[in-house]
């Protein structure tokens, strides 16, 4: 007999696959009076690298409900497939679109359905209700929800979010005597709003920047309130006799 | 578990240590006293790693008499305790720090006024109106935002005191049995029961 | 637990015109526990220069003591007071001294520094805990809110700003800031430093 070689002895071996990805990026949404602003970036990256320069994260549903989704970006994209695929039903069984408050407990619903296997995405959902005032809600990954006046999310949401707060809901400003904040800001502001949270969050964070798009929807007969002043705006929606979404697109910087 | 407790009112503190020497969950002993009277207007409860509290308390003690020696008057508090913060602070960079939280009350008798600080074993010193160490602290910081009154007489703060007492007593799980209470006022430290 | 955001704090300084502003919050806490609500984290340096240190408390008090130390040290020995840049590099090199035994500190100093015609020109900056200097020309920011502090100065600072308007700026800064951070907050103080004087003056914040 040959010397018999000692085999190693087969250890047990740990493997793991993790199927998250953080792809970047910030979303964010503002509420008005009658009409809604829903905001992203377009940069989509995964550590330090840029995957794309231009991939949106903002999506019309339909026309009076647009969605931002941020975080996992392949996640992000199935699930608004599958909100839309449910949309669309809905459409066939009902002949109408689904109301605002009714997409935002079916995103919900789908939300906690996976919860637990989630959906690694914050979502803002941004539109127009019922009763023909403007809405956001957000939602965390798990479905968790809450409707506000305005939320921002993704990457640069700590960056943003404080800024908001002060601008938007005049956190720790003091109205002049005899005088008081307005509830609600006009279409213009919020839009220029946007565009300064974005640039903010594009010069401090380095997973924001390239391109920023903003969807306006606006209730059903609402006057364009300088809509149409701004320079390339673009209509999103089907007809425009009910409620019209329209989007503005800006660069940001790309370093 | 060890609690510390002490509030300022209009001239005075009060400061109160719980008296219970535990190992583990055995109690050890029912009537330590864990605060030391370091000088005539100067008081420090102190609580931590059993051995240490001694070991430091006592050199801190003997640092405060030798300063009083030598200079023919004692420190103040506020000087008295940027010393023993400072000691704090250098042994918590030493090869073995000392693990000893205190509270120090103290009477200001230049100033006429009372002085109380929070320090822990990092070397963290603040003054404050107020303060607590241990899980008591969870309680009784909170009920003295509502109840503590800095123009309070001594009399309004034991009854202050002793409602912080008896919150502990009855939401902590492991709370002591009794305390032991001293006071520090133009008349110097003492001794109260309650 | 991370021994940065033991205590919790933030400070922020600005540039303006011909004068800078260097603000924090009050809180001191044990991690989730408040302990108290007037913790100073911005001292005088000379009556033109002021250091904020956030960071672990402990480390607050002593290199403010190390600090007054070494200031008081070169006055004696320069028969003049610091400046601005020097103090800089005084602080940096005090921290990197303990390259591999750090302060848990980010000092961030303002002032205004003596031009050679005579002149005072604002001036900011910031450091790591291990002294590497970052010369700002507009805002610096350091502590537990600093990512909240950036997006707020960043969307509301502006170049050449009066006395008044910075200091405008910086508390609208500074409130928003620390209200959306758990571990800052309990209220602010202000330090506006202009050619002449300095105003300070400390702000009612939320207490949650």
């Amino acid at each position: 007999m040959p010397d018999m070689v000692p085999m190693s002895v087969a250890q047990p071996q740990e493997r793991q696959f993790n199927p998250y990805s953080d792809n970047g990026g910030t979303i964010l949404a503002v509420a008005g009076a009658n009409f809604s602003v829903i905001a992203g970036d377009t940069r989509q990256s995964e550590g330090y690298s840029i995957q794309t320069r231009y991939a949106p994260k903002v999506f019309r549903l339909t026309d009076k409900a647009v969605l931002a989704v941020n975080g996992f970006a392949a996640d992000g994209n199935m699930f608004v497939k599958k909100v839309k695929q449910r949309l669309e039903w809905y459409r066939h069984a009902h002949s109408k679109d689904m109301p605002l408050r009714a997409v935002a407990r079916l995103i919900q619903s789908m939300l906690y359905a996976r919860r637990f296997f989630p959906y690694y995405v914050y979502n803002i959902l941004g539109g127009i209700e019922e009763d023909g005032s403007g809405a956001v809600y957000s939602f965390d990954p798990v479905g968790s929800y809450e409707r506000e006046a305005c939320r921002a999310a993704g990457a640069a949401s700590s960056l943003v979010q404080p800024f908001l707060d002060n601008q938007i809901y005049f956190k720790n400003q003091t109205p002049a005597p005899g005088t008081s904040h307005p509830a609600h800001l006009a279409l213009t502001d919020v839009l220029a709003l946007v565009i300064d949270s974005f640039t903010s969050a594009t010069e401090r964070h380095i997973e924001v920047g390239d391109g920023l798009e903003m969807y306006v929807v606006l209730a059903k007969g609402s006057p364009l309130q300088g809509l149409e002043l701004v320079q390339g705006v673009q209509e999103m929606s089907t007809t425009t006799d009910g409620e019209r979404v329209f989007i503005v697109r800006r660069n940001l910087k790309r370093d | 578990m060890e609690n510390l407790f002490a509030i300022t009112g209009k001239g005075y503190v009060i400061v109160a240590a719980d008296t219970t020497s535990a190992r583990s969950i055995v109690k050890m002993k029912v009537d330590e006293d864990k605060i030391k009277v370091l000088s005539p207007h100067l008081l420090m409860a102190y609580s931590g790693e059993p051995g240490d509290t001694i070991q430091f308390s006592e050199y801190v003690e003997r640092n405060i008499r030798l300063f009083q020696i030598r200079n023919t008057y004692p420190l103040g508090p506020s000087a008295a305790a940027s010393w023993i913060r400072r000691s704090l602070a250098e042994s918590l960079r030493s090869r073995k720090p000392y693990a000893v939280n205190l509270l120090l009350g103290g009477y200001d008798t230049n100033k006429h006024e009372p002085h109380l600080f929070w320090v822990d074993y990092l070397g963290t010193m603040t003054e404050v109106p107020f303060a607590a160490h241990g899980y008591g602290s969870y309680f009784v910081l909170s009920l003295l935002d509502r109840y503590h009154n800095p123009e309070a007489s001594l009399e309004e703060g034991l009854a202050t005191l002793k409602r912080c007492i008896a919150e502990v007593t009855k939401r902590v799980v492991v709370s002591p049995g009794q305390y032991k209470v001293k006071v520090v006022d133009k008349d110097g430290a003492r001794e109260i029961e309650i | 637990m991370s021994i940065m955001e033991y205590n919790g704090g933030s400070v922020i300084a600005m540039v303006g015109k011909d004068c800078v502003a260097i603000a924090s919050d009050l809180r001191l806490g044990n991690q989730a526990l408040g302990i108290s609500s007037n913790f100073q984290k911005i001292f005088p340096v000379t009556d033109r220069i002021y250091v904020g240190l956030p960071g672990l408390a402990t480390d607050v008090t002593t290199l403010r003591e190390r600090f007054r130390y070494r200031v008081n040290m070169y006055t004696i020995k320069e028969e003049r007071e610091i400046e601005p840049e020097t103090f800089a590099h005084l602080v940096s090199s005090t921290l990197y001294e303990h390259r591999f035994g750090p302060y848990f500190i980010e000092p961030v100093m303002a002032g205004l520094s003596k031009t050679p015609s005579g002149g005072l020109k604002p001036f900011i900056a910031a450091t790591d805990l291990i002294g590497c200097l970052n010369f700002a020309k507009d805002f610096v920011v350091a502590g537990t809110a600093s990512s909240k502090l950036y997006g707020v100065a960043e969307g509301l600072w502006e170049p050449g700003l009066e006395p008044e308007d910075l200091f405008e700026t910086i508390s609208q800064t500074i409130l928003n800031a620390v209200d959306r951070d758990a571990y800052s907050g309990w209220g602010c103080i202000v330090h506006v430093i202009t050619k002449d004087k300095v105003v300070s003056r400390t702000l009612k914040g939320r207490m949650d």
